[in-house]
């Protein structure tokens, strides 16, 4: 059975903080964008926070680019972006590539270790923190070449 | 002048006389319908004014708007004429709640009423052309912006612009918003209530004659896709022959999202 397998690299669900707004227009304009992509499931969103948390569609390819740039067309930007994705005793090292499902995951800012089950990452890639973060990280960032390399922290 | 009636993004910036530096989504495409009701100076009666406008978001940074006027100046409601008006954003700093936005615009407009007044005015009374920039800070609930734009008067169809008078002129404005309600965001079906200041200046370029105006405004949003606009606006100086520069604005505006 391919079952065991299956569920390994699943991003199961994300929280998204949008920057620039404060009101609840800004926020239903964002909400309506990442409504039209076809892999939620659900968008929840707390207007007083600027939260959208995001439940994906199982079984189902996640592109978290995609996210990004729905907010971006909305006319905010995005201050965070964290994701749940289940991984089977997977060890993880800093400053370290690792290919989880059929995406490529870089580790910034961990002590290495040894993950299982649904865990928690921040994606530290430019326009997914605030610049002020992105300039602080930007040295000990792996770029992404042909392939997209997620620089992901917890 | 500037009015380049208001619009969406931030709703404390969403002024009521002037435009914020953010545009409106991409692929939101807005109905609005402005009426203006302004006391006539040197006769009796008021200068109403409807414009029917709609705008579009071709992306994230550009936008663009159509707009017909409709005024009671001759005899009845006669069509005018009517501009298109477009807007670039080329800074953009966010954080969380928070941002610092800069734009450029420009609007093209074509008016066939005659022409009465010293003041330059290309949104329903003069044919013309305006280009300016703009820039909005959002602080939490407040949010300031200023814009400064060169605006050109021409013919209006058979009636000429008066050799005696100055084409062109200089627009500055500087607007104040606070989002007053809700207190705190529990859902997108929250009327927020907004309070908006303004200050709409115009200098004319070949006289030096100018104008400074007070608007008050009041906001209603509501269910976080429709707004009701209240204005005011009061001439607090002038220099030039104007025919009705004080009275009442009131705007309607429709949001649909995702429209391609």
């Amino acid at each position: 059975m391919l079952l065991p397998i299956l569920g390994i690299g699943q991003i199961k669900s994300a929280s998204l903080q949008a920057s620039g707004l404060t009101c609840s227009m800004c926020s239903n304009s964002i909400y309506k964008s990442l409504k039209t992509i076809s892999f939620i499931e659900e968008v929840d969103s707390d207007v007083e926070t600027s939260t959208f948390n995001i439940k994906f569609k199982t079984n189902q390819e996640v592109d978290l680019d995609a996210l990004q740039k729905a907010v971006e067309k909305a006319g905010f930007s995005v201050a965070s972006l964290k994701f749940v994705m289940n991984v089977n005793n997977l060890k993880v090292q800093n400053q370290q590539k690792t290919e989880i499902g059929d995406k490529t995951f870089y580790f910034v800012n961990i002590k290495d270790k040894v993950l299982d089950g649904d865990v928690e990452f921040r994606i530290v890639d430019k326009d997914f923190i605030s610049p002020k973060e992105f300039k602080k990280l930007k040295s000990r960032l792996e770029p992404s070449g042909d392939k997209r390399i997620y620089n992901v922290t917890f | 002048m500037i009015f380049i009636f208001g619009s969406k993004v931030e709703a404390q910036e969403l002024y009521v006389f002037t435009e914020p530096a953010s545009n409106i989504p991409a692929n939101l495409l807005s109905a609005r319908l402005m009426s203006s009701f302004y006391k006539e100076k040197f006769e009796s009666g008021t200068n109403i004014h409807f414009m029917p406008e709609v705008r579009y978001g071709i992306s994230s940074k550009l936008m663009v708007q159509a707009q017909a006027y409709i005024s009671n100046r001759e005899t009845g409601y006669v069509s005018e004429g009517g501009g298109i008006y477009a807007q670039y954003k080329f800074l953009n700093n966010d954080e969380v709640k928070k941002h610092f936005r800069m734009a450029a615009y420009g609007r093209m407009s074509y008016n066939n009423s005659d022409i009465h007044q010293e003041e330059i005015e290309t949104v329903g009374h003069n044919s013309g052309f305006e280009g300016g920039i703009i820039a909005t800070q959002l602080l939490h609930k407040v949010a300031l912006s200023s814009s400064l734009s060169f605006e050109q008067a021409m013919n209006n169809s058979s009636y000429e612009f008066p050799d005696e008078w100055s084409s062109s002129a200089m627009n500055y404005t500087f607007s104040v918003g606070k989002l007053m309600l809700p207190k705190k965001y529990t859902s997108y079906d929250q009327t927020n209530f907004n309070l908006m200041l303004e200050f709409l200046g115009q200098r004319l370029n070949e006289n030096g004659k100018s104008y400074l105006d007070i608007a008050p405004s009041v906001q209603f949003i509501i269910k976080s896709r429709a707004r009701i606009d209240l204005g005011y606006r009061h001439e607090l100086y002038s220099e030039m022959l104007r025919t009705a520069p004080n009275g009442f604005v009131v705007r309607f505006e429709y949001n649909f999202y995702n429209v391609l």
